[in-house]
């Protein structure tokens, strides 16, 4: 991948400073859309501490509840019980140290590519030249510099993810929120942006929570993977990922990570299992 | 001709290209097949001459007036009423829409009162606007704002309804304050939007404008077709019309190409 050269180390360094900040605690959350006959459990109480600098991945079956959690961290929704701390603060709506990158990349489509990057920065105080700087480095090192001075919707949708990830590193966030950010792009950019995202993670080392409902995926970038069941939301199993980093494509053939995939996979069928067991048991009992 | 259909030989492209050069030569006789038939009619003795003048005649007439130094002034006139009446409407029509738009509290108050004046025709306030400004300029800018106003609130508050929610909450997540959200996101986002509206409305402030100048006044484009039609002065009237046509669909070009500008990205 082109991204490996066109790093900077130079911005890397400049943005490394978060690496001690990031530390998410999710304390027995649950998330209860509507009221009344239509209340419904869309998480229920999900528990999990993520330390600083960790990469986890959130894996579950489509509407399990994945994005309402990261919405949750996000700030965009708040829990109906429990409670979500961010250094030990208690998390009450979004803010600037909690980037995200969104599944259909959100780029303002009015302005250029460069002006999307530094917009962050602008908002938080930083003057014009400041903040094309920061975006001229944030572009280099997503492999974009080129493409500064273009409108979004002249580039890929995998640039336009790019651009993306490098709006939300710009305000050096002690945390990134990513809800399958590469789910629309084609098999092939989507290999290609798994590497250089966690080349960028490496560099930069905020806190990520990466939604996904690709097991692949999840053990190719994570550190630790949450699985999700479905109805009620429910975080199932917590695999450990010990695979050696750097990782890059060639990796997913190897012995080892087919090992933790079958291991993934086995425990996603027998805890999913488990948990429809629980679940028609309970409905048993109520009738 | 079957073999050459069949093998897509040079008969096909032969008769292709005579489709559209006949295509090309019907666009290019447009104009001229209908003047020349109307001058034609007209001189025939077939219809009234003083009712129907030839466009010889309108030609003629166009240049008198001109020549008088009138169809400055009217010009001037009518174009100071439409450029004042369309920039008030369209300024206090964005930003009471993208207030409505945004926040329920002044939707709520403003809402019900405008869908109530909104579908009232703006030539049915002819009457009261004479009684309230008499002839003056005020009552013919007021008409035309009247006319720009709710069509161009509609379009602003249904824009910044339509601002994708996930551009608000990119913009939120990279702390972009609440009061700063209007500029950043709303309004940009609503743009595409309020332009259709304002499009629109270069159409409605011609309609009202003639509305207007019927009411009474002393000069503008309209005036002066009403003036000679009193006059029985066909030919002025006709040319009237047709400053009146050309100037609007100017405007409506000159729009739609700054619009196509503004907005880029839609
Ligand atoms: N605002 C909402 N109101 C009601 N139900 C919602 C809302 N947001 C999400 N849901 C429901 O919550 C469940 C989980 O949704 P979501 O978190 O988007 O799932 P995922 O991201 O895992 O696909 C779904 O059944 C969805 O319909
Ligand atoms: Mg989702």
């Amino acid at each position: 991948m082109s991204g490996k050269e066109r790093l900077s180390r130079g911005t890397a360094a400049s943005l490394g400073t978060a690496s001690r900040r990031g530390a998410i605690e999710i304390d027995r959350v649950s998330i209860i859309f509507g009221r009344g006959a239509k209340e419904f459990i869309a998480v229920d109480r999900v528990s999990a501490s993520i330390a600083a600098g960790e990469f986890v991945c959130l894996l579950g079956p489509s509407g399990c509840g994945k994005s309402t959690v990261m919405n949750a961290v996000a700030g965009f929704e708040h829990p109906s019980e429990g409670r979500i701390t961010l250094d030990g603060a208690t998390v009450t709506g979004p803010g600037a140290d909690r980037g995200m990158v969104f599944q259909q990349p959100t780029l303002f489509p009015w302005k250029t590519i460069r002006a999307n990057v530094a917009h962050g920065p602008r908002m938080l105080g930083k003057s014009k030249a400041e903040a094309m700087e920061i975006a001229d480095g944030l572009l280099e090192m997503v492999g974009l510099a080129a493409f500064a001075d273009n409108h979004p919707h002249t580039l890929s949708g995998g640039m336009q993810q790019r651009t993306a990830i490098a709006r939300a590193l710009a305000n050096t966030p002690s945390v990134l929120l990513m809800d399958e950010p590469f789910g629309a792009l084609d098999a092939q950019t989507r290999s290609m942006m798994q590497e250089s995202l966690l080349q960028i993670w490496a560099d930069v080392k905020p806190t990520v929570i990466f939604v996904t409902h690709d097991i692949d995926e999840a053990i190719f970038l994570a550190d630790r993977i949450l699985v999700m069941s479905a109805s009620p939301g429910r975080f199932i199993s917590e695999i450990p990922v010990d695979l050696p980093r750097p990782r890059d494509a060639e990796m997913t053939l190897e012995p080892a990570f087919m090992e933790i995939k079958r291991r993934c996979a086995g425990l996603i069928r027998t805890e999913t299992l488990k948990a429809f067991e629980q679940q028609s048991a309970a409905l048993r009992a109520r009738k | 001709m079957a073999m050459a259909t069949a093998t897509g030989g040079p008969g096909l492209s032969g008769r292709a290209g005579a489709r559209r050069m006949a295509n090309r030569l019907a666009l290019a006789l447009s104009l001229p097949l209908f003047f020349g038939l109307w001058e034609l009619v007209s001189r025939s003795g077939v219809v009234n001459a003083i009712l129907f003048p030839p466009p010889s005649k309108v030609v003629a007439a166009l240049l008198a007036w001109a020549e008088s130094g009138d169809l400055a002034i009217d010009f001037a006139m009518s174009v100071s009423r439409v450029l004042v009446g369309f920039f008030a409407g369209a300024i206090a029509g964005i930003a009471i829409g993208v207030a409505t738009g945004r926040y329920e509290f002044v939707s709520n108050l403003l809402t019900p009162v405008f869908q109530l004046l909104r579908p009232i025709p703006p030539i049915a306030f002819v009457p009261i606007v004479i009684l309230w400004f008499g002839l003056s300029e005020l009552g013919k800018y007021f008409l035309v704002f009247y006319g720009v106003f709710f069509t161009v609130w509609i379009a602003a508050h249904l824009g910044v309804q339509r601002v994708d929610e996930k551009l608000v909450r990119a913009a939120r997540t990279l702390g972009t304050p609440e009061h700063r959200m209007m500029q950043e996101v709303l309004l940009p986002g609503a743009l595409p939007y309020i332009f259709v509206g304002l499009r629109t409305s270069v159409g409605i402030s011609f309609y009202t404008l003639v509305a207007a100048e019927l009411a009474g006044t002393f000069a503008g484009l309209a005036y002066r077709i009403d003036i000679s039609m009193q006059n029985l002065q066909m030919a002025q009237m006709m040319g009237g019309l047709v400053m009146l046509g050309l100037i609007s669909a100017v405007a409506d070009k000159a729009f739609s190409s700054f619009a196509r500008r503004a907005v880029w990205w839609s």
